[in-house]
């Protein structure tokens, strides 16, 4: 234990020490002429406090103390999953599904809101994982196309009242439209500036939709948007189709639901298909791929088109549930915090991707007092993953292994 | 005629603040090839600590007895605070990652750069910080056309900078050294130039750079904001990108030039697409020269 | 892959234990919803505290019979319409009986509808934008001005005061500042005042100098300024001073903020801002002062309006005595007192009329200058 005491002492004490040296000024030279030492202590105090008892706890399981605890923990989990496996996974993704249905029988609307949001940003996540993780090209702007998708069915519906199951294919049409003239230029371009060109376009699409008065009535946005709607026949008084309108929030959850498992389906099945091999060649080697003849050009073209419509059925949805759509919903923080999500949770890894959109929408909802710490929070989190678990919470499972990556 | 002539001089005034953060970012991306998102919050920082230290000054009575060297001081400060902030943030979020793939690094820089923003906005409150204005409104008239003292000295300071940064990089030992390590890393630790130090060094330089830049925005604009670090760090990341990446020269004249047609879109077409028209300049010229105006000046090792 | 999914299920059953507990019986639920982080917080710190006073001083005229206490639920909107529509749900399911905000137009318009589908009334202190009031919504009221008045004013005292034939309108692309923006443009076309020259800034912009310098070139009587945040308001009026712009610089309530002295400083000298009139000497705001600056501080202006607003609820809820949204309208409409702000009578469409009078900056403090029906102050 002293030896991992040593190594990591001298960091961490540094670390503690340049902190307080950047915090002092900001809180503790004051424009009335002096200078305080208590605020700017008390903070650091409190920091250097919860950064202790995290080192203390890793040196300790490190240096193999706590397993009086961690392995009969581990025991026991492995206990556990190994009677879990005994049940094949299939009935696992039922009880699943089973509790998604029955979900919004036993909780109330506020909840229900929550759990709209989730699935709505794992259709987004999923999406995003399309490009950044099967195809590994990083995309920043990708709620772009989330917002077309959105001003899409809004526009339909408002100018030519067509419902929203019939938009949904246009939404999806037109974000895949908007995928491809996005990433027509940038794919001649060299990862890092594929990252500032899309963040670029990002800003161009949302600043059109705030700017454009006559097609989108720019920072008002498009109000009275009808929610989903049903025909179904009705034979009081002769055969006529009765339009009934799905304003109820259960209603919605339920077709948000629907949403995300086709869209968990629709990307698994993409993921284990040629194309999705494709992709992931792409990622791995982009010219070992080229010479072996994927069509690489192609392919990232189909990647952002394929994420574009998810991202566009998602945003249909969005401006059905919402009946209001307006530009401040389509902003660069709104990508980043797809980006965290994806990243935090696994690339390229469905459950790790659901667990980072649970773990960004439901945590923050739970711990609203500390709602001003909620963006410091996803800030450092998204640092602090990559530099110890860069592969996510739940990373993916790889087929093969790559030599230079090392493991963590 | 003056017209031109008036908004040409706002152009090459806002181009200069560009331009010096731009090069940070440059000289970053020469060396170990990473975005630095959290340039912008340097930016940011740099503006920040210099109105802290003035503010100070004002209230204790120094800034009216010794104006310049207050301000002179509260420069060489505000640099000094700035470097050692990106100094420990490479430390942190960078150093682990070197030889990781270019995502976790880009993801990191954007998580350190929402990180530093809200830590500014925690610290230091969400409404605008002033600066004291005494020393910023004059100015003197060319006929029809005014121009500040202020755009002088913001002028004059980017390009005393640039001068003394070429002298750095093209005339010295350490500044051979960063365009070995920007060349080759591998090599050129191999001939017992320590990277690490370079890199933290480099660091060191575009903070400081960068945090002049804030402070200067501070003086011209009159106060400075949490988020105000954002936009000008993607404008200038294109200014950078748009002069060639790694190419100091490139950075300046991309910098100028985003701000000249920022400037003249708003000036005769329209103030609201302005930020438009820079972003559309930049993916014009990636998709036409992707190795920008000037050419890169990159580590080749890494593609 | 099963140890995954056990801890996916465990964490999917935290999200259960979300629902809050029902409140103890014969409690009287109010639910406010306004920006308390984020660059609004001021102002909507503003409102809570005044829609608290307000239940304070109800409680300690009596209270409503037939309820133990009144208690409120305040909400974050933060300005997001996203926040605002989940920030309304959560009223909804905490049952409220009525609602105080929101502060952004954007955030309200979204929200209300919300609120409508459970016919609770709503009643705004803050979101002056004219769709608030113009859709048609049956529980829908404002405490506050409205844009339209707004602007009729704005360019009332334009021709008559400034005497003035030529004008340079600029707004920062936003629900409410745009909506002003072509208010005025419309009645100086109406009064045959020149527009010279509109255009548009971005929120976040931080360079005017080719804005302010298209506007020196053309040479306008007055620069009217429509902005969201004061913050980008003085930023505009420093650039203005600076660049030597002549024009009578015009703006609108959001810039009515000390920040905005402190930061535009000498250059916000004689800038001239339109804002609803307050009557200080009535002993209704008296009452009220004294109140919320014992437990908050200084007085806001958003926290007048929504003592006002919380106090009509509640007066309609005692005066009908019941909680049905449409014996509380009843009651409303009926309403005509005078309140700490203004004099409170509701017009059909829920608005209850604007009171806007233009202000000016001398020395470093807002004076009032003119009022439209009495001339200069």
């Amino acid at each position: 234990m002293i030896r991992e005491c040593k190594k990591v002492l001298k960091p961490f004490v540094l670390g503690l020490l340049w902190l307080l040296a950047l915090l002092w000024p900001l809180l503790g030279i004051h424009p009335d002429g002096t200078l305080s030492f208590a605020n700017a202590f008390q903070v650091w105090l409190y920091i250097a406090a919860v950064a202790f008892v995290c080192v203390f706890l890793y040196v300790l399981n490190k240096s193999g103390n706590l397993d009086f605890a961690a392995r009969p923990a581990a025991v026991l989990r492995d206990r556990v999953s190994e009677a879990a496996g005994r049940i094949p996974s299939k009935a696992w993704i039922g009880l699943l599904l089973g509790f998604a249905l029955i979900y919004p029988q036993i909780t109330g609307r506020y909840e229900q809101d929550v759990a709209i949001n989730v699935l709505i940003y794992v259709c987004l996540g999923l999406g995003l994982n399309i490009v950044i993780g099967l195809a590994g090209m990083l995309d920043l702007g990708y709620i772009a196309f989330y917002g077309v998708g959105a001003y899409s069915y809004a526009l339909l519906n408002t100018n030519f009242g067509i419902s929203f199951w019939f938009s949904l294919p246009f939404a999806a049409v037109l974000a895949a439209i908007a995928g491809c003239i996005i990433g027509y230029p940038t794919l001649r371009m060299r990862g890092d500036y594929l990252a500032i060109v899309t963040l670029g376009f990002g800003e161009i699409v949302r600043l059109i939709l705030n700017n454009w008065m006559t097609l989108t009535n720019g920072p008002n946005g498009i109000l009275g948007i009808d929610p989903p709607s049903f025909y179904f026949l009705s034979f009081d008084g002769g055969l006529s189709f009765e339009h009934l309108y799905l304003k109820k929030l259960h209603y919605l959850y339920y077709i948000a639901l629907f949403l995300a498992v086709f869209t968990i389906i629709a990307v698994r099945r993409l993921n284990f298909s040629r194309i999705g091999r494709a992709w992931e060649s792409i990622r791995e080697d982009e010219t070992a791929a080229e010479l072996m003849g994927v069509n690489t050009f192609l392919l990232k073209l189909l990647a952002y088109a394929m994420g574009a419509v998810f991202a566009g059925l998602a945003g249909a949805f969005f401006s059905a549930r919402m009946r209001f759509v307006s530009p401040e919903s389509f902003t660069f923080l709104e990508s980043a915090l797809v980006l965290a999500m994806v990243v935090l949770g696994g690339m390229a890894s469905i459950p790790g991707i659901i667990l980072g959109v649970m773990a960004l929408i439901v945590l923050p909802e739970v711990f609203r007092e500390f709602e001003l710490y909620r963006m410091l929070a996803v800030g450092g989190a998204m640092t602090v993953m990559m530099v110890f678990k860069p592969r996510g919470l739940i990373p993916a499972k790889r087929v093969g292994t790559r030599s230079e990556e090392k493991e963590g | 005629m003056e017209y031109f002539i008036q908004q040409l001089i706002n152009g090459i005034t806002l181009g200069g603040v560009y331009a010096l953060i731009a090069l940070g970012y440059t000289m970053v991306y020469g060396v170990i090839q990473l975005i630095n998102f959290a340039h912008g919050e340097f930016f940011a920082a740099g503006g920040y600590m210099g109105v802290i230290l003035l503010a100070y000054m004002t209230g204790a009575g120094y800034l009216e007895t010794h104006p310049f060297l207050c301000i002179a001081g509260a420069g060489v400060l505000t640099m000094a605070y700035t470097a050692f902030l990106a100094m420990g943030v490479e430390r942190m979020a960078y150093k682990p990652l070197r030889y990781a793939s270019r995502l976790s690094l880009l993801v990191s820089a954007l998580g350190m750069s929402i990180f530093l923003s809200n830590g500014l906005m925690l610290t230091q409150g969400v409404f605008d910080k002033p600066y004291p204005s005494e020393l910023t409104h004059g100015g003197f008239e060319i006929g029809p056309i005014s121009v500040g003292y202020l755009q002088l000295i913001i002028v004059g300071m980017t390009a005393v900078l640039l001068v003394g940064l070429n002298i750095l990089v093209f005339k010295t030992r350490i500044g051979m050294a960063m365009r070995a390590t920007a060349q080759d890393k591998i090599m050129s630790s191999l001939v017992s130039i320590s990277s690490n130090r370079i890199i933290a060094l480099t660091f060191a330089i575009g903070a400081g750079l960068a945090a002049c830049a804030g402070m200067m925005t501070g003086f011209y604009y009159g106060s400075v904001r949490y988020d105000m670090g954002f936009v000008p760090g993607i404008k200038a990341f294109a200014a950078a990108v748009l002069g060639g990446i790694g190419n100091i020269t490139g950075a300046m004249l991309g910098g100028v030039i985003i701000g000249m047609v920022e400037v003249f879109g708003a000036a005769y077409i329209s103030g609201q697409y302005k930020d438009v028209f820079a972003f559309i300049i930049m993916i014009a010229v990636l998709y036409f020269k992707p190795t920008g105006i000037m050419g890169e000046n990159v580590d080749d090792t890494r593609v | 892959m099963r140890k995954r999914l056990l801890t996916m299920l465990v964490l999917g059953l935290i999200l259960v234990p979300f629902a809050v507990s029902p409140a103890a019986a014969k409690t009287l639920k109010i639910g406010s919803m306004s920006p308390l982080t984020g660059p609004y917080a001021a102002d909507g710190n503003d409102i809570k505290n005044g829609t608290l006073t307000a239940i304070e001083i109800f409680e300690e005229e009596g209270g409503i019979p037939g309820f133990d206490k009144i208690e409120l639920y305040p909400q974050d909107t933060a300005c997001d319409p996203k926040q605002a529509v989940a920030a309304a749900n959560k009223l909804l399911n905490l049952e409220v009986v009525g609602v105080i905000g929101a502060y952004c137009s954007s955030s309200t318009i979204p929200a209300s509808e919300t609120l409508a589908e459970e016919d609770i009334p709503m009643i705004t202190p803050a979101s002056t934008n004219e769709q608030v009031t113009e859709r048609g919504l049956p529980y829908m009221f404002r405490m506050c001005g409205r844009d339209d008045d707004q602007s009729k004013v704005a360019v009332q005292f334009i021709q008559e005061s400034l005497n003035a034939d030529s004008i340079f309108i600029v707004d920062d692309k936003t629900t409410y500042s745009q909506g002003l923006a072509d208010g005025v443009e419309k009645e100086c076309e109406k009064a045959g005042i020149k527009v010279l020259g509109r255009d548009h800034v971005n929120q976040g912009d931080k360079d005017f100098s080719a804005l302010l310098t298209k506007a020196k070139s053309t040479g306008a009587d007055v620069f009217y300024m429509s902005m969201q945040n004061h913050a980008t308001g003085s930023l505009m009026t420093i650039q203005a001073k600076r660049l030597g712009l002549d024009a009578q610089i015009l703006t609108q309530d959001a810039n009515m903020h000390p920040n905005f002295i402190k930061v535009a400083k000498d250059a916000a000298e004689g800038v001239m801002v339109t804002f609803g009139y307050v009557d200080e000497s009535t002993p209704e705001y008296k009452k009220y002062a004294k109140k919320f600056s014992a437990k908050y501080g200084e007085i806001g202006a958003y926290g007048t309006y929504a003592y006002d607003a919380a106090t009509v609820l509640l007066k309609a809820i005692k005066e009908s005595g019941s909680t049905d949204p449409e014996d509380i309208k009843a009651e409303i409409m009926k309403m005509d007192f005078q309140g700490a702000s203004k004099m409170v009578k509701f017009r059909p469409n829920g608005d209850s009329g604007s009171n806007y009078i233009v202000f000016v900056i001398k020395n470093g403090e807002y004076v009032k200058y003119w009022d439209p029906a009495k001339g200069k102050l």
